[in-house]
């Protein structure tokens, strides 16, 4: 009999969105949807306000990678403004996204994704989730709440404010790192690095050997692959060039601000949020049978595309895994793996700006002066690449905003994970929470971050079911 | 809420401060001056205390004008109270562009105790002046015949 | 015996839901005294039933139920409603919640001008675009929760403070009156007031005067520096346990993001009458509407402002 099934809200991610499956007469899956729910309208309400309050705006896009606006916003400030920032001004600023990195890293895997290898994707609901792995392993949870909130902490000490922070300024940052602060934060960061090593060690021996099959598996696909890289080809999250990588393992890399160039927006009548790919391939699908243009970002994408890692544990950890899935490697719950690997690299990238000396000099920013431009800033936020791409007028007040947010880019592909992984998983009219919760895994493995992809009016996501016949004909329309 | 400007008889509340203005509207009370029954009189202890939020709550809240009425500068029972009055004025005038209501709206006058008729003067040109501009889009049906206890909803859902 | 607890979350950022994970290893032993019947974030509880065939949408009971962000769609309302109907403490998290929040800046301009940009931009696409009627109706501005549903507690912040969470479950779990800060920013602002005078205004281009490694209490009042701060007409409590205010930690003045001193009060309002009674012209405050009301924009203090001589829509 043919059915619709709504699964809302889905859980453990930020933001909101449902999926919908449409269930043919054999009960086999004859389509999916991820519809994103929320408009917020940023790039709307942004016009007419004062550029340089835009860092203080735009954090509000996102309460879990508020950083990654915070920053991104500074760097396309900077750039209206032409101004470069200082030594300790950008070395702050890295030096915040790496901690707000580890931060968000051990957040996705421990309190949303993890239940589903911790406690298993078929547990019950009431344990499949952090409550029931501090049951299950109260040691491991007690140092994770513990050691988030450091990390928390780590970014107060810094910025004065961890959530919605406010010290990015035009030109740098607002205030110095005193050295009794830098001896602090330096001893805080050695608690990361141990969790992020223990983590690692963990999940390689007690959960992705358990769940090879999965990994294999689950809402498993093939598309190219988008990051940042230094001009040496290592991999940097703070600035540097797109990379720009297809299946088959060949790039192209190209300055951040040409990212029109590169990158179109499809859009699909069943959702407002847009469709971001590939502009070279020529045209947009993201039909399972041919896809056509689709990239993915994200941690993943960005252990693809890096040639290597400037850090040592990070890098081993990186070859061990390209000696085991190849470059670029495609299966979906990798990105998990990924993600860890990128949990050690910040960690120890901690350590790298926080004993330069550049980092406690006292001139943290530049004093700028408003003029007609357009700037853009580019960096990778945990959940992909992040654009902002502001134009002012004469006064330094905002005239247009565009903003290009990580999980937007992985619009399609988390589509076309979840069709391949109902398909998989339902069949003959069988499922249960269990299965359903699998193809949510193939939602949670690309960390989405729904509030962001949808910050805008005109980009953001709508949520529409359209209840199609076996026929193909729509037979009902239900609009939240 | 469509209103023939002929028949539209604005609200206005006017702030009087006790030294002063509201005295001055006492005596054209007892001088018999006539003056249009438009306006309610608040009497206050001084135009300066009067936070701008009252004014435009009152604004927001239905009334088609706010007068604020003080003393002549330099003859301020508290000093400078009327000066502070003419500083938030400047406020409010400001304030009212980023609600959206006309300027024309709210006045601040200055009225002496002894100024009987000049009160009557003032009141007389707010009406017309508020008349001209039409109801306030804040407006609450039946407010006009209100009592000033009776509590108004405007809560949530208009505006 | 636990008490339940029910969570949702509107028109959010997540940022009030990353503050309760800030309370740190504490949180455990308020975990151990709850059970979370729902809280899609943090757990799989489905609004739809748990294989997604519900015809409509459910919440279980709950003793208390928290909810963060404001109203923005219809389906936001529908929850509220719910939720209220299901809770029996209920609370307002976070500024969104509580007055509106910064999505409440959306209420600077009309529905209609929303949307006309939505089909304006949306013109590069096969369909013909979505019909009118199929579009999940967005309410015709965004409101705070109280607005929608009554509210038994407001916990007000852009986030709130971990300190504030723990006191409010606190109380309820040991069934005594929450005790919140009450007063201003400035009450709490260890910087110095010298001279209430303020005749300019500059913007944060350029950086505060203060001695890099000298205590709080050394730096001069940002308002008196010239730098536009909301403190006088915002609610304390952001740095947490009486500390130095978060913003004024970084040296940056504040936004007003822990929202109005009272239920009813107008940070514009109070903020401008305030700036005139010390020497400011009020027409030097720079995008006055979008800056003093930033975290307060529901309630009837944020509007789209009519076309001269124009009613509004």
């Amino acid at each position: 009999m043919s059915r619709t099934l709504v699964i809302q809200p889905v859980t453990r991610v930020e933001g909101h969105a449902k999926v919908t499956i449409q269930l043919d007469e054999a009960g086999n899956v004859s389509d999916t949807h991820v519809n994103v729910i929320e408009l917020r309208g940023f790039e709307k309400f942004c016009v007419g306000r004062p550029v340089e309050e835009m860092p203080r705006i735009t954090t509000r896009i996102c309460g879990v990678c508020p950083w990654s606006h915070h920053l991104a916003s500074g760097k396309a400030i900077d750039a209206v403004f032409g101004v470069v920032p200082s030594p300790a001004g950008r070395k702050l600023r890295e030096l915040c996204n790496s901690i707000a990195f580890i931060e968000e890293h051990i957040l996705h895997f421990y309190f949303l994704a993890g239940a589903d290898f911790l406690m298993g994707p078929d547990a019950d609901p009431s344990v499949r989730n952090v409550i029931g792995i501090i049951g299950k392993f109260p040691e491991v949870a007690r140092r994770v709440m513990a050691t988030r909130q450091i990390a928390a902490r780590m970014l107060e000490i810094i910025a004065g404010k961890s959530i919605h922070p406010e010290a990015v300024v035009p030109g740098g940052f607002s205030k110095p790192l005193l050295p009794s602060e830098r001896d602090q934060v330096r001893t805080m960061a050695g608690e990361c690095l141990e969790l992020a090593r223990f983590t690692i060690d963990f999940a390689r021996k007690n959960v992705f050997p358990q769940y090879l099959d999965t990994v294999n598996s689950l809402g498993v696909i093939e598309t190219g692959f988008l990051g940042t890289v230094k001009e040496n080809g290592a991999l940097n999250l703070y600035d540097g060039n797109l990379r720009l990588m297809s299946k088959d393992g060949s790039f192209v890399d190209f300055e951040y601000d040409r990212y029109t160039d590169f990158i179109c927006e499809h859009i699909e009548p069943w959702s407002y949020m847009k469709f971001p790919y590939d502009r070279r391939a020529g045209h947009f699908s993201m039909d399972p049978a041919r896809p056509n243009g689709i990239y993915r970002t994200n941690s993943l994408a960005r252990i693809n595309v890096c040639d290597y890692f400037e850090t040592p544990l990070a890098q081993a950890e990186l070859e061990d895994f390209r000696k085991l899935f190849g470059r670029p490697a495609q299966l979906t719950l990798l990105y998990h793996w990924a993600r860890l690997i990128e949990l050690l690299y910040n960690a120890e990238n901690v350590f790298r700006l926080i004993d330069d000396p550049d980092i406690t000099d006292i001139e943290t920013r530049k004093t700028v002066v408003p003029r007609a431009a357009r700037g853009v800033g580019c960096l990778e936020a945990p959940r992909g690449t992040l654009i902002h791409d502001y134009t002012t007028d004469a006064e330094g007040i905002l005239t247009n905003v565009n903003l290009i947010v990580g999980t937007t880019h992985n619009n399609a592909p988390i589509n076309m994970s979840v069709r391949q992984a109902a398909n998989a998983s339902i069949k003959n009219g069988k499922y249960d929470q269990g299965i359903l919760n699998r193809v949510e895994m193939a939602i949670r493995a690309y960390d989405p971050c729904f509030s962001c992809a949808t910050h805008a009016i005109d980009s953001g996501g709508l949520v529409r079911i359209d209840i199609y016949d076996c026929s193909g004909r729509l037979i009902d329309s239900i609009a939240n | 809420m469509k209103m023939d400007q002929d028949e539209f008889e604005p609200l206005i509340v006017a702030l009087c401060c006790y030294w002063c203005s509201y005295t001055g509207a006492d005596l054209a009370g007892t001088s018999r001056i006539q003056y249009p029954p438009n306006i309610r009189i608040v009497r206050v202890q001084c135009s300066g205390m009067i936070h701008p939020s009252l004014v435009i709550e009152a604004l927001t809240g239905g009334a088609d004008g706010v007068l604020i009425c003080g003393c002549h500068p330099g003859d301020c029972h508290y000093l400078d109270g009327n000066m502070r009055a003419k500083a938030r004025a400047e406020a409010i005038d400001v304030m009212l562009q980023d609600f959206g209501i006309e300027a024309e709206r709210f006045r601040l006058k200055w009225v002496s105790a002894s100024e009987g008729a000049r009160f009557a003067q003032v009141v007389s040109e707010m009406v017309e002046q508020v008349k001209k501009v039409g109801p306030s889009r804040f407006r609450v049906p039946g407010l006009m015949n209100a009592h000033f206890t009776k509590e108004v909803d405007h809560g949530g859902s208009t505006g | 015996m636990a008490v339940r607890l029910a969570e949702e979350w509107l028109t959010i950022c997540g940022g009030c839901e990353v503050t309760i994970l800030d309370v740190g290893e504490p949180l455990l032993e308020i975990l151990a005294k709850l059970e979370i019947v729902h809280m899609p974030v943090l757990m799989d509880h489905k609004l739809y039933g748990q294989t997604g065939e519900g015809a409509q949408m459910e919440v279980p009971l709950a003793d208390v139920g928290i909810i963060s962000g404001g109203i923005r769609n219809k389906e936001h309302k529908h929850l509220a409603e719910e939720m209220r109907k299901k809770s029996g403490f209920l609370i307002a998290m976070g500024s969104c919640a509580c007055y509106g929040g910064l999505p409440a800046l959306a209420n600077l301009s009309t529905v209609g001008d929303l949307l006309e940009k939505v089909y304006h931009e949306s013109v590069s696409t096969e369909s013909d675009g979505l019909p009118h009627e199929n579009i999940p109706e967005l309410t015709d501005r965004v409101y705070a929760l109280d607005e929608i549903v009554p509210v038994d507690l407001k916990l007000p912040g852009c986030p709130p403070t971990p300190e504030i969470f723990v006191e409010a479950v606190s109380a309820l779990l040991q069934n005594r009156p929450v005790n919140l800060p009450t007063k201003s920013v400035c009450d709490e602002c260890p910087t110095v007031r010298e001279k209430k005078v303020v005749t300019s205004l500059r913007r944060t281009l350029e950086p505060a005067e203060f001695s890099p490694g000298a205590p709080m209490n050394s730096v001069r009042c940002l308002m008196e520096q010239g730098f536009l701060c909301l403190g006088p007409a915002t609610k304390a409590g952001c740095g947490g346990d009486g500390r130095t205010p978060r913003c004024i930690r970084a040296y940056m003045p504040c936004r007003g993001c822990f929202g109005p001193l009272a239920d009813g009060a107008n940070p514009m309002v109070d903020m401008t009458g305030a700036l005139a009674s010390v020497g400011l012209e009020p027409g030097k405050i720079p995008d006055r509407a979008a800056t003093l009301n930033r975290f307060a924009g529901a309630q009837g203090r944020l509007r789209p402002i009519p076309p001269k001589g124009g009613v509004p829509s």
